[in-house]
């Protein structure tokens, strides 16, 4: 690298090349000599392994003329024998012949010879077979430098020169070295600074002396004039005048505050002195914990209102015990049923067990789980407090008399009446009690004895329709029964043998008497002057059934299915579901006149309807309300909610302030018509549709019948005061009729004056009851 | 005209707090605020209304009082842990910073009670506030003793630290020895969980289970932070309760405890109880008589008769002196039993005609004497824990047991001629039935009797016989209890008999339902199935026979107003088909004037039936035996009948709240009996098969 400082030194600043004189005193001047004789002869000495040879930065400046000589002067000077001889060439000129130098390693020759390429413009691999690369210029081989093993070795025993890159140099074939002043360009490119030769971007405020005097290896720094924005000088002087201030002559009071406050805690013993923390530990460890009696004054409190105590876990029962009642351990099928089921679905968490002896028992899997499960309800569950029923369910329980207190009331079916085929729709008694009249779908009327049980009359009134209701008029002095039959009400006296004459001739006139009355009164008329059917048509139903005792026939515009007489026996009313404005139609027996009297009906369907049995009312069924109207003033009275989907039919209490309803939802609905429109009482003894419900005329009872084919009797006792409600007591229920197609009992009556019914059953039967 | 109500601020939504609400509004976190509740006995609840209380809330959402919460804000604990929660942060941040000296500084300063056992804070004022009086705290202490008796035999592990075991342990025994020295056991239960004993200390019942010694099983999903939370209470509050009742009757606290016995699995015997006045010990001569006895029988590998004397003399003076300091003990005992406040008065009518009502006594017999008498030895496959327990609390003072039972015993020589009872629990054993007193030697043990071997004068019973007889309050007798012999059910006896419950204490006949055994004599089978099954079907007949023959009726045509009984025998006859039912009923008129007999009745039915089939009436001679029983039977269903139907005429007449009401009640007294029921039928079938091989 010699001769690269050298090189450089001429660029760099005077004081720097004093510098580096002092290093070159050492008598490697000749080799400088030597450098500058370069060019004029050719020195064949190899070189070898000089590192520092590049070719990159040495385009040596052939130094003028005068310098070099100057140089050799000083050659000549400092040495006393040449190192030549002086020879004569070819041509007899003075040739100088240097002794061979031998380039022993250390000979740290400056001026060996930079490689020069010899090979020309061939590619360098030519030489890759030969030891050497290319001919010096007298013509030997000049060797390829050492690789391999013997530059390792060589390698080992040098350092690393700095701009080593261990790269070779693609031109010579030797290793490519960069000189500082290149690594330094390098870096500059890298770091994008400013490339411009000996230019410090970053003046240093250090003097450049102090810089030199640390042997940095900066040699290219130009000091710049280093501007100094604060200074770096203390003043001696003060630059204020202000007398110094009290408080550094006073002792601080905050100070005494914090060190008053240590005093403090140590005197109260909350900083301790120090201990080493194994001593510590071990005065911990040695600490039991202080008890006292903590309910030393202890005061009764009454928990909170909102505290609910942790229940206690039950405590164990026989089927826990390690050795159980044998009944207690379960059978093979409990067993497979506990085992089979969920942990959370089993009632119980664990099966019991039995052994035959304490050290058999073994441990409880589950224990520590159990624990654990009982400490999280105490704190994760909820608390509720739940008021336990502790009553009796017996109290719950209505008290009712004994039935046995209640008689006489039907219970038990007495006669079996057969003879109609299919169902009996209809059965009534008649007004004296001693006939029965029923009516079914085989389309007949038939009177049956009540006593013998013997049919004793009967008539065919239709062939394709059935008899849907069969009603006697009430008073006793006549016989007349009135039967629907499809679209038409026939009115017939039962001719029978024991009926007396005179009543049979009363019966005829009241049923004929209206064939005189205002014929030709009035003819109704529609709006268009067309004549328009009456409401009812009033005509004997012909002489053959006339033979048989139906005397007259009414004939309304749709189908009947309810029939119900007035006490006196002069009106009766029919309801016709299907009839829409003429449904509910009043017949007039003695003027043969039929009425619609309520054209306009609201609620559906009407379902029935009946006179009041006191007072000038008329009550209609819809399906889910019933009306009552005010007949003397025509206008509607009130209306009840028995709160049922679909009522079937109603009966009015004989007293005629209580009114029981029949529903097709299976109940029961007593009504109290003083008092308000929901009803008194609701009661369900019935799987099935209830179908009709009749009060006894004279005794207090009731009874319903249903689809399930059972009847149920009630005592109703109705006191006129109004402050007692009416009692009522199921006293019996009644079973004997088939359900046929679910339909049970269709129709009930009861006796006027004994405690027995009627029935009528689909099974084809009627059955009295006793 | 009162102010306009605004929302919110009334009833449920103003009374009701969420758990996340309740968490933010304390500044804690969900594990602070759980050991919070824990401690302070703070529960969910749940609002009459979840809607009210919060809108958004779901089925899962819990509610805490917001009174509770408030409450809880001031507790001085929730400041404890705020600045742990700051030294935690300080630890961490130390460290991430990398500053291991100050975090370990700070670390040093952090309490880690799941390691050190012992917490900065104590929850001394918590157990006062819980427990305003000392009989709440007691009310309290059946979770506090199954808790600490279940750790103190958990082994110890990352969850349970040692130390926390041990002081459970410590706990435990040092309140055993109040139990022991007061007298208040009362009742004990072995069960297949552990041991369930039952003690009365001021009038309270406290009730605990404690479990087998075996390494206990963890299963499932079991986090022991919530358990040790627990733990952590209720050591404190047994240790003031062990403070109170130690003191209430004159004991100092703690006993002093020897740890070098304790090594040695000494278990109770490891305290010594002191007097307060005294400071003297007041087991001390009966564990150094133990001692003695001990070192005697050590000496006494190989019988030497001289060492034997004096060994005899010397255990005769100790127990001279035992019996002096005994009597001394009672002297000084007496007057603080005085004192005691569970102490009683008898109650007798000063003047004639008052109602005579049951005296507030625990039982006639004095529990403190019921063992006083026995010197009892342990075989070494008993248990020894409960047994010493229960056997010193009912007042015996000399138990001794085998060696490997461990330290603490009053002999451990099974030959000790004081002993009354020894405890075995081994069965007899055939081989060895030949060999007669050959001295069986055993290396391991202090065993020196050969198997089935025994020792005359002493009365050798298996353990239940010591739970059954403190249960029944007498000593029982032994002849069921020998070994070897099959023992008679462990009853628990803290089963209550309520009404129509089964109780296997009573005969079978004494609680059988009218009926119930008739129908189970005539149905029964002789496998459990189908008996179960035959059971099971026995109520849907006669549910079937009230329903599937209404024209029952029918068949006596009889104005009779008695007859209301009579017909419904008729209906529980069963068997006939609706068709024959029918044609009965055609005939019914005939039959008005029928006898009332129910068996002519029915033959007559018979002989009807097979007319109209056309077949020959057979009439079969019956057992009169079985006639007799089935008529029973009839009479009995016919009643079952009429009481059925009444109670459907009764019940048509509710209304429907209380009608449902009622079938709410019905739903749980069925189930009841069922189970009654179910019992009794697999008792009977039992009974019958145990009668069997004798008949």
């Amino acid at each position: 690298m010699p001769s690269y400082v050298v090189n450089k030194k001429r660029k760099a600043s005077e004081e720097d090349a004093v510098a580096f004189d002092d290093e070159f005193q050492n008598g490697a001047l000749e080799a400088v000599l030597s450098d500058g004789s370069d060019d004029e002869e050719d020195s064949d000495f190899e070189d070898f392994g000089s590192p520092s040879i590049s070719s990159l930065d040495e385009a040596p400046d052939k130094g003028n003329d005068e310098e070099e000589g100057k140089y050799l002067a000083a050659e000549t000077d400092d040495e006393d024998q040449p190192n030549f001889r002086v020879e004569t060439d070819a041509n007899g000129g003075v040739r100088y012949v240097y002794d061979e130098i031998d380039p022993v390693y250390d000979s740290d020759d400056p001026d060996a010879k930079e490689a020069t390429n010899t090979i020309g413009d061939i590619p360098l691999s030519f030489y890759d077979s030969y030891p050497h690369i290319g001919y010096d210029i007298n013509g030997k081989k000049i060797m390829r430098p050492a690789a391999g093993e013997a530059l390792d070795a060589l390698l080992d025993s040098i350092e690393v020169p700095k701009g080593w890159t261990g790269l070779t140099d693609p031109e010579t074939g030797k290793p490519l070295n960069l000189s500082q002043e290149e690594l330094q360009l390098l870096r500059k490119l890298q770091t994008n600074e400013f490339l411009g030769n000996g230019v410090d971007e970053y003046p240093v405020s250090l003097p450049a002396k102090s810089l030199v005097a640390t042997g940095a290896n900066t040699d290219i720094v130009i000091t710049q004039d280093t501007v100094e924005w604060f200074t770096s000088v203390e003043e001696k002087m003060p630059l204020s005048a202000a007398p110094e201030p009290k408080r550094r002559f006073i002792p601080s009071k905050h100070e005494q505050k914090r060190v008053m406050k240590l005093v403090k805690a140590i005197r109260e013993g909350r900083i301790l002195p120090y201990k080493p923390p194994q001593e510590k530990e071990k005065e911990e460890a040695e600490k039991e914990e202080k008890y006292f009696d903590i309910w030393a004054d202890e005061q009764p409190r009454d928990p909170h209102v909102m505290h609910i105590p942790a229940p206690k876990l039950p405590p164990p029962g026989y089927d826990q015990s390690y050795n159980p009642p044998p009944e207690y351990l379960p059978t093979k099928k409990e067993k497979e049923a506990w085992e089979k089921a969920e942990p959370e679905d089993r009632e119980k968490e664990y099966l019991p067990q039995t052994f035959n002896a304490l050290r058999k028992v073994p441990a409880y899997g589950t224990l520590v789980k159990e624990r654990f499960e009982r400490c999280l309800d105490l704190y994760l569950a909820p608390r509720i407090r739940r008021n336990r029923l502790n009553i009796d369910p017996e109290s719950l329980l209505p008290k009712l008399p004994k039935p046995e207190d209640l008689r006489p009331f039907p219970t038990l079916c007495q006669k079996i009446m057969r003879g109609h085929e299919g169902r009996v729709r209809s059965v009534a008694f008649d007004p004296t009690g001693n006939y029965i009249a029923s009516g079914g779908e085989d389309g007949t009327i038939r009177l049956w004895d009540k006593d013998s049980g013997h049919e004793l009359w009967r008539a065919k009134v239709s062939s394709e329709d059935r008899v849907q209701v069969v009603r006697w008029r009430p008073t006793a002095d006549t016989f007349i029964l009135a039967a629907v039959v499809g679209e038409d009400v026939v009115l017939a006296v039962p001719q029978i043998d024991s009926l007396s004459g005179e009543v049979e001739n009363t019966s005829r006139e009241v049923l004929d008497n209206g064939f005189g009355y205002a014929k030709n009164a009035t003819q109704l008329t529609t709006a268009s002057g067309a004549r328009k059917d009456p409401p009812g048509k009033w005509e004997r139903p012909g002489s053959k059934l006339e033979s048989q005792g139906v005397l007259l026939k009414v004939t309304v515009r749709s189908e009947i299915k309810v029939l119900n007489w007035h006490r006196r026996g002069d009106y009766f009313c029919t309801v016709s579901p299907a009839g829409q404005r003429s449904a509910i139609a009043i017949h007039n027996l003695s003027k043969h006149i039929t009425n619609n009297p309520i054209k306009k009906l609201r609620g559906g369907i009407p379902q029935h309807a009946s006179f009041h049995p006191t007072r000038p009312l008329f009550f209609i069924a819809m399906q889910r309300s019933i009306r009552s109207y005010d007949l003397s003033e025509l206008k509607l009275d009130k209306t009840l909610r028995p709160g049922t989907r679909w009522i079937s039919s109603f009966d009015l209490h004989p007293g005629g302030e209580n009114l029981a309803v029949a529903s097709h939802d299976r109940r029961l609905v007593w009504h109290d018509l003083e008092k308000s429109a929901d009803p008194y009482k609701t009661m369900r003894f019935h799987s099935q549709s209830v179908r009709t419900v009749k009060f006894h005329k004279s005794k207090p009872l009731f009874a319903d019948a249903s689809d399930d084919g059972t009847m149920v009797v009630f005592h109703a006792k109705v006191v006129s005061d109004l402050s007692e409600d009416a009692m009522i007591v199921p006293v019996k229920t009644l079973k004997g009729h088939q359900v046929i197609d679910r339909l049970g009992v269709l129709d009930i009556d009861w006796h006027p004056t004994e405690a027995h019914f009627i029935s009528a059953g689909a099974d084809g039967t009627i059955r009295y009851w006793g | 005209m009162g102010r306009i109500k605004k929302k919110g601020e009334k009833g449920n939504a103003a009374n009701y707090i969420t758990r996340n609400q309740a968490i933010r509004k304390l500044q804690i976190n969900l594990g602070d605020f759980r050991r919070l509740c824990i401690w302070k006995g703070i529960f969910p609840r749940e609002p009459r209304s979840r809607k009210k209380a919060s809108k958004s809330a779901s089925h899962s959402t819990t509610f805490y009082y917001r009174k509770d919460i408030q409450y809880l804000l001031h507790e001085p604990l929730l400041q404890k842990f705020r600045d742990q929660r700051v030294l935690e942060k300080k630890i961490s941040k130390a460290l991430g910073r990398g500053d291991i000296s100050d975090a370990k500084r700070f670390e040093h300063n952090a309490a880690r009670p799941d390691k050190t056992g012992k917490p900065t804070y104590t929850l001394n004022h918590v157990v006062r506030e819980r427990y305003p009086t000392f009989v709440d705290a007691l009310r309290d202490l059946d979770d506090c003793l199954s808790m600490l008796f279940l750790f103190a035999n958990l082994p110890s592990t990352d969850a349970v630290p040692a130390k926390m075991v041990a002081r459970c342990e410590r706990l435990c025994l040092e309140f055993q020895h109040y139990l022991i020295v007061s007298h208040s056991l009362r009742k004990s239960f072995l069960s297949i969980k552990g041991v369930y004993y039952q003690a009365n200390i001021q009038g309270e019942d406290i009730l605990w289970l404690v479990p087998y010694k075996f390494k206990q099983q963890v299963v499932g999903d079991i986090d022991f932070r919530v358990m040790g939370t627990f733990v952590e209470f209720y050591m404190t509050l047994l240790g003031f309760v062990n403070y109170r009742v130690y003191t209430s009757v004159g004991l100092k606290y703690p006993p002093k405890f020897d740890e070098s016995k304790d090594a040695q699995a000494a278990e109770l015997g490891a305290f010594t109880v002191e007097s307060e006045k005294t400071m003297g010990a007041i087991e001390a001569p009966a564990a150094a008589a133990a001692a003695a006895a001990a070192a005697a029988a050590a000496k006494e590998l190989k019988p030497n008769p001289k060492v034997q004397q004096k060994v005899d003399k010397l255990i005769k003076e100790m127990n001279a002196e035992e019996k002096e300091d005994t009597n001394g003990i009672t002297e000084l005992a007496a007057p603080t039993e005085e004192d005691a406040p569970d102490a009683l008065d008898k109650f007798e009518p000063a003047v004639a005609g008052g109602d005579i009502l049951p005296q507030p006594s625990y039982s006639t017999t004095n529990p403190g004497k019921l063992f006083s008498n026995c010197t009892f030895f342990l075989s070494r496959e008993t248990p020894r824990a409960p047994l010493e327990f229960i056997l010193r609390a009912f007042g015996c003072r000399r138990i001794g047991w085998d060696a490997v039972l461990g330290e603490g015993a009053f002999t451990h020589d099974e030959k000790d001629e004081r002993i009354t009872h020894q405890i075995v629990d081994r069965p007899i054993v055939r081989a060895a039935m030949n060999q007669e007193n050959g001295d069986g030697e055993d290396n391991q043990t202090a065993q020196k009797l050969g198997p089935n071997q025994q020792v005359p004068g002493r009365v050798y019973v298996q353990p239940q016989w010591v739970w059954d007889s403190i249960n029944e309050e007498e000593l029982k007798g032994v002849n069921s209890y020998v070994p070897g012999a099959q023992l008679p059910p462990h009853l628990s006896p803290f089963v209550k008999s309520t009404a129509g419950q089964y109780d296997p204490t009573v005969a079978l006949e004494d609680q059988e339902l009218e009926g119930e055994a008739l129908d189970s004599d005539i149905e029964s089978d002789p496998d459990v199935e189908e008996a179960e099954e035959t059971n099971g079907n026995d109520l849907a007949v006669k549910d079937l026979s009230i329903d599937a023959h209404p024209d029952m009726d029918v068949d006596e045509g009889d104005d009779d107003e008695d007859e209301e009984s009579a017909e419904g025998d008729n209906d529980s006859f069963g068997g006939f088909s609706e068709v024959e039912e029918n044609g009965a009923a055609e005939s019914g008129d005939e039959e008005d004037d029928d006898d009332d007999d129910d068996d002519d009745l029915r033959r007559r039915q018979l002989e009807m039936d097979a007319e109209m089939r056309g077949e020959h009436v057979s009439s079969e001679p019956q057992d009169p035996k079985s006639k007799a029983k089935a008529e029973a039977k009839k009479k009995h269903a016919a009643k079952a009948k009429q009481e059925a139907e009444e109670l459907e005429r009764r019940k048509g007449m509710m209304s429907k709240k209380k009608r449902r009401l009622y079938e709410k009640m019905e739903y749980g007294r069925n189930k009841q009996s069922a189970e009654a029921e179910k019992l009794r039928a697999k008792r009977r079938k039992i009974e019958k098969e145990l009668a069997k091989p004798e008949a």
